[in-house]
């Protein structure tokens, strides 16, 4: 019952409480399907931030397991589940340095000496793919607004060639032209790369072209919502 | 022998309540509402110095190993005590790293002072290790509580930069780097600083023990250097070992982080 078949991440009874707090999760069951893109939805602290969280092991489930790839999380090596699974927080956090610095922050740390580091060319292509023409790789990164620093972690993620998108609200703090930019290009790369994302979002983001499905987390529970009953 | 220093009587240890009164009515005239506690530091202060004069007497007068070993461990117990009401942090237990770090590292700086340093024969001579320990581990002692301080509040405050370090392949260590540089480097700071301004701005207290016990100055200062040097030491160790020993306690299994906002 709790074994669904093709999923690159599934909950086995996983149960979970912050210490000294009320049960947020309890006893889900979940599978989520490789290549398909989740729109997580939710009343605000419902636990749509730590069920995320929980994915990425920066939350340990109270109980229960979760599996990535047929694997207990437990048994996986934190830096490199965590590289293969891009989580991007709500708020981006601007370090100190310029915008190269920024982006080669990630092939400083020792569990990705094995990753080739992009090169000037690459980081500045990257950046005009996100319409950050205007910004130059020497700049520093405390100049630029939280929307381009939002979508400059987006880049930086995705130069680690994660097999995974968590996104919390990737586009709240962003103008609706950017938005719409950072959310086209995640719903092209989920399609054309078969990357399983999920994304908090409390817009729309609902696509013909893409496998969409939506999640519901509330009262303690992560449900599917079947595309027809959504629409209805 | 040298000369004794003028004994203070209890009727002038009395008199020298006036300037506790003084700063009482201080108090009380601009309601800063610390009467309750200078009355209660003014009563630690008489009854746990005289405890201790008393105790000292009685270890001098036994001049055993075992005995002088004893009251080291009392006061690294005290001093780690002190530490963990201090830093107050609820979510996180430290105390026994703290312990056990500051006994084998207090334990051996002192050992070389009083063995290589100073000379003392044998090394646990009361007199000499006693005094000196006690220095190590009362200075080092606030170096730790502001190392630990400074590292869970730099934690707390920089939660996000930890987690997005961590979230592109850092280790717990990668990711608490900086913190653990400014930590140290504050429990560092005080004794450095002091090195500076020593003999200049201030004569310090061991220093000036010694001369009013009648001591030759400049015997008094090739202590006192012993003392400046041994504290840089001693605060260097201390707060080194006990961020990293802590660090590790504020980190998960899966290098995530356990301190949390709130309290």
């Amino acid at each position: 019952m709790c074994k669904p078949p093709n999923s690159i991440i599934h909950f086995d009874n996983v149960s979970f409480s912050y210490p000294g707090d009320k049960i947020l999760f309890q006893n889900l069951c979940l599978g989520i399907r490789s290549g398909v893109f989740y729109h997580v939805k939710g009343p605000s602290g419902a636990g749509k931030s730590t069920f995320l969280r929980l994915i990425i092991r920066l939350e340990e489930p109270t109980q229960g397991q979760i599996f990535f790839k047929g694997v207990p999380l437990a048994d996986t090596h934190p830096p490199h589940l965590r590289r293969s699974i891009l989580y991007l927080p709500q708020t981006p956090v601007a370090m100190d340095g310029s915008v190269r610095d920024h982006l080669l922050l990630p092939f400083t740390f020792k569990a990705n000496q094995d990753l080739q580091k992009p090169d000037d060319i690459h980081l500045t292509e990257q950046l005009k793919r996100f319409l950050l023409d205007d910004v130059r790789l020497d700049d520093h990164v405390q100049t630029l607004s939280v929307g381009q620093l939002q979508r400059l972690c987006f880049i930086r993620g995705m130069l680690l060639s994660p097999s995974m998108l968590l996104l919390d609200e990737p586009t709240s703090s962003l103008d609706p032209k950017s938005a719409t930019i950072v959310t086209d290009h995640i719903k092209t790369m989920c399609k054309t790369s078969g990357l399983t994302t999920l994304m908090v979002s409390h817009g729309d983001v609902r696509s013909r072209s893409l496998k969409y499905r939506s999640l519901m987390v509330a009262d303690g529970l992560v449900r599917k919502i079947s595309g027809r009953k959504e629409l209805a | 022998m040298t000369p004794q220093a003028i004994y203070i009587s209890n009727w002038q240890l009395v008199f020298g309540l006036v300037f506790i009164l003084a700063a009482g009515i201080m108090s009380m005239l601009h309601s800063l509402r610390l009467e309750r506690d200078l009355l209660l530091g003014t009563i630690r202060t008489f009854v746990q110095l005289f405890a201790l004069g008393y105790l000292l007497n009685i270890i001098f007068a036994l001049d055993r190993v075992w005995w002088v070993l004893i009251l080291f461990l009392f006061m690294i117990f005290f001093a780690a005590w002190t530490i963990r009401g201090r830093v107050g942090e609820k979510q996180i237990t430290f105390f026994f790293p703290i312990f056990v770090s500051m006994l084998l590292s207090y334990f051996l700086v002192s050992y070389l002072v009083t063995a290589v340093l100073v000379g003392a024969k044998p090394w646990w001579q009361p007199q000499y290790f006693i005094p000196l320990s006690g220095m190590v581990i009362g200075n080092s002692m606030n170096a730790i509580a502001v190392s630990l301080e400074r590292f869970m509040g730099e934690l707390k405050k920089q939660r996000h930069e930890i987690e997005t370090m961590l979230c592109l392949g850092a280790n717990y260590k990668e990711a608490s780097h900086t913190m653990v540089q400014s930590a140290v480097r504050a429990g560092m700071i005080p004794s450095i600083n002091s090195m500076m301004a020593v003999g200049l701005v201030f004569i310090p207290g061991m220093m000036t023990g010694q001369i009013l016990a009648g001591a030759d100055p400049l015997v008094a200062i090739r202590y006192q250097i012993v003392v400046m040097v041994m504290l840089v030491g001693s605060t260097a160790i201390g707060s080194f070992m006990v961020v990293y020993l802590v660090r590790r306690r504020c980190f998960g299994s899966a290098d995530q982080l356990l301190l949390r906002p709130m309290n």
